[in-house]
């Protein structure tokens, strides 16, 4: 990666240190060439700054904390991003952490990320988080790009698909969709399969860009201009392809093993959060469906908007015990509709429970990624929340097309 | 353990005296030991020496005025890089915000301190009880 | 002399107290040096490892969060080897190592579980309440033996 300024990061937490995480947050930062800052306070206001937050928190840690996000927001710490982050499990630091966390989005522009820890959290989970807030405070020229201009490719090296697209002016004249296999090969075959499409040769693409899980080594592999990690990628490709660049949104990616629900604003992401422990929650769970069903996974979809999931009891949203649900019902006499329309809620009803809860909902909401496809998704998404659900063209593209977009920032350099 | 007499430790010494400075106290402390690194911070001198030494040197600074200078052990040595706030990113170590708040407090327990050595016979002094309801009842009447 | 653990853990009076009146404070700040000073180990600020959180298993179950089993991994075998304790309710925040309440909480409750003199002090707001808290504090260290006790070490 290219040398770049160092991003002030400051961390707001009520005991990294004493939970023997903190090596990891300073080495995760280090990786993306941030540093990690406390903000000074007055003292004095520690007294005052619970019934002035409005938050009697017993704990003066998370006094602190509260205190050190008003010197965030008034300016008295000059910071370029802020990382809030307590331990999982204490509902007390629950509540301050999410309400700092608004606090400091509604009063500044600085991007901040929450994330709550166990000792078992390491400086890799942290890295795609860390690393999408060192972006934003760094690059929002980049981010500010509202047009895909020459001739651009993008490839998202995703842990179940890999995706390609190349694009000139504004539009996709090629795609490519693989299951990633091997990483480089994939994303060589998916990359190929769209300039064949697009009738285009690999020395004609002016820029490239990469994202997903394997974005270093395919980046590096075909010597990428812009490698990104997706929350960035995602949400600009998100509104990008909706058609809503300017104001609020709220994004939803449904990927293969992780899910991701991101508030943008002007295309810019702020709070966001990220899913990956459960795979009962994520496209691989429909992916199951669709085999016990014994249909292709396109087929999932139109299938689920016939059936109704109230009629089918989940006992779990575990991928193993949430499919077994679903083959008893089976057993039982539920039909195929009900079925599949029961896995399409399962999955958005625990992105909900665990996601949507630390993200400000507000409308357009944007569904993307693989699952987005699936019709049950966004339908019962929608019956969930009570609003309409966007699903862009080329949805499913989102990385790739995301990446192709940002990318063209260096076709004029 | 305190019984290990050639490990180095650190003390913070507190001055809330009239009658000695800070500066009494470190020249004191200059003048008497050489195995000994003193580091004067707003809120005291910090020594730092073998156990035995900085207990020594201390207790030569305490005698000056003995209810008025105030000392505890510090777990980090002074200026340590992990610690000190030029190479953290700003922001004091934790503890700073509690000594700050205790600092305020040594005036009055150097006074109580004096008076206890004197022994000053306490004051009773009347418990505070939560109001009783019909205590609360006959004012709210007698408002009316 | 016996060794006499304080509450809040890193406070100065009450260290000072504690020595001043002939025993040995069990006191944080010790603590964090041995962690701070152990060679071998490079996690700053605190040399605090993510085998803290297990070993604080022992006074804390697996569902409390890490950052408390964490602090009681140096709290809790300051309490075991405790002779004695000062606890003083109501104290103003105390940052650092006394920055979780829930931390604290249990803490205090370990304390009160030992069979062990422990005195329980309201935190001064006054001078006549000051002299009170030095008063009590006073003749409860002097209460408590000042040799070494006898068939021990």
């Amino acid at each position: 990666m290219k040398e770049e300024a160092v991003v002030k990061v400051a961390l707001v937490s009520c005991g990294s240190e004493y939970a023997g995480v903190h090596g990891e947050l300073e080495s995760v930062a280090e990786s993306v060439n941030a540093r990690l800052v406390y903000p000074e306070i007055d003292v004095s206001s520690l007294d005052t700054i619970g019934k002035e937050f409005g938050l009697e928190a017993a704990s003066p840690d998370l006094r602190l904390m509260m205190a050190r996000a008003k010197a965030v927001v008034e300016g008295i710490a000059d910071v370029d991003g802020v990382f809030i982050t307590s331990c999982f499990r204490c509902a007390e630091a629950a509540i301050v952490r999410n309400e700092v966390r608004r606090y400091i989005h509604r009063h500044s522009d600085i991007p901040v990320i929450s994330y709550s820890f166990t000792e078992r959290t390491t400086a890799a989970t942290l890295l795609t988080r860390m690393e999408a807030l060192t972006t934003i405070a760094r690059r929002r020229h980049l981010l500010a790009r509202e047009h895909q201009s020459g001739l651009t490719a993008g490839i998202d090296s995703g842990s179940t698909t890999t995706k390609a697209v190349i694009m000139k002016d504004d539009k996709i004249i090629g795609s490519g969709w693989v299951p990633t296999i091997k990483v480089i090969e994939s994303a060589t075959e998916a990359f190929d399969h769209a300039l064949e499409e697009a009738g285009v040769k690999r020395e004609d693409i002016q820029a490239m860009g990469t994202t997903g899980y394997g974005r270093f080594l395919v980046g590096e592999h075909f010597n990428a201009q812009l490698i990104q990690e997706e929350i960035t990628v995602n949400s600009k490709g998100a509104v990008y392809l909706a058609g809503k660049q300017k104001g609020s949104a709220t994004v939803i990616d449904i990927g293969g093993m992780d899910n991701k629900a991101i508030s943008v604003e002007d295309g810019i992401p702020g709070m966001f959060t990220m899913g990956g422990i459960c795979a009962g929650a994520s496209g691989r769970f429909l992916d199951m469906t669709a085999k016990r069903l014994g249909i292709d996974i396109t087929e999932l979809g139109a299938l689920a908007v016939k059936g109704m999931q109230e009629k089918v009891s989940m006992n779990s949203y575990c991928i193993v015990f949430g499919i077994q649900s679903l083959v008893n019902s089976l057993a039982k006499g539920s039909t195929p509709e009900d079925v599949a329309a029961a896995a399409c809620y399962s999955v958005v009803e625990q992105i909900y429970e665990q996601q949507l809860q630390e993200v400000d909902v507000k409308e357009p909401l944007i569904l993307v990624g693989g699952s987005s496809l699936i019709e049950g998704v966004p339908k019962a998404l929608s019956e969930l929340l009570k609003i309409k659900v966007l699903v862009p063209p080329n949805s499913h593209l989102i990385g790739a097309v995301g990446s192709a977009l940002l990318s063209s920032g260096y076709v004029e350099e | 353990m305190s019984g290990k007499e050639d490990d180095v430790i650190t003390k913070i010494v507190v001055i809330s005296s009239d009658s000695v400075l800070p500066i009494d106290a470190a020249m004191k402390i200059y003048e008497s030991e050489t195995s000994i690194v003193i580091k004067e911070t707003c809120f005291g001198t910090m020594v730092t020496g073998p156990r035995k030494d900085v207990n020594r040197v201390i207790q030569e600074v305490v005698d000056l005025d003995r209810n008025h200078i105030f000392v505890k052990e510090r777990g980090f040595p002074p200026g340590d890089e992990r610690r000190c706030r030029a190479s953290r990113g700003g922001g004091p170590r934790p503890g700073f915000h509690y000594l700050r708040e205790e600092v305020q407090m040594l005036p009055m327990i150097g006074r109580a301190l004096d008076d206890y050595e004197k022994k000053v016979p306490l004051k009773k002094t009347p418990e505070k009880k939560k109001f009783e309801i019909e205590q609360l009842e006959d004012i709210i009447r007698s408002d009316l | 002399m016996v060794k006499v653990i304080i509450y809040p853990t890193n406070s100065l009076i009450l260290s000072d107290l504690v020595e001043r009146f002939g025993h040995t404070p069990i006191a944080m700040m010790a603590k964090i040096k041995e962690k701070v000073s152990t060679v071998g180990v490079d996690s700053p600020p605190l040399n605090i490892t993510p085998e803290e959180p297990k070993m604080g298993l022992k006074y804390a179950a697996v569902e409390v969060p890490a950052g408390v089993r964490g602090r009681m991994a140096i709290v809790g075998p300051m309490i075991d080897e405790a002779e004695a304790a000062i606890i003083v309710n109501e104290s103003p925040m105390a940052f650092g190592c006394m920055g979780c309440a829930r931390t604290n909480e249990l803490t205090k409750f370990l304390i009160r579980q030992r069979d062990m003199p422990i005195l329980e002090v309201d935190y001064p707001k006054g001078d006549d309440e000051a002299r009170e808290f030095v008063y009590k504090i006073g003749e409860f260290l002097k209460s408590l033996p000042k040799d070494e006790k006898e068939g021990e070490e």
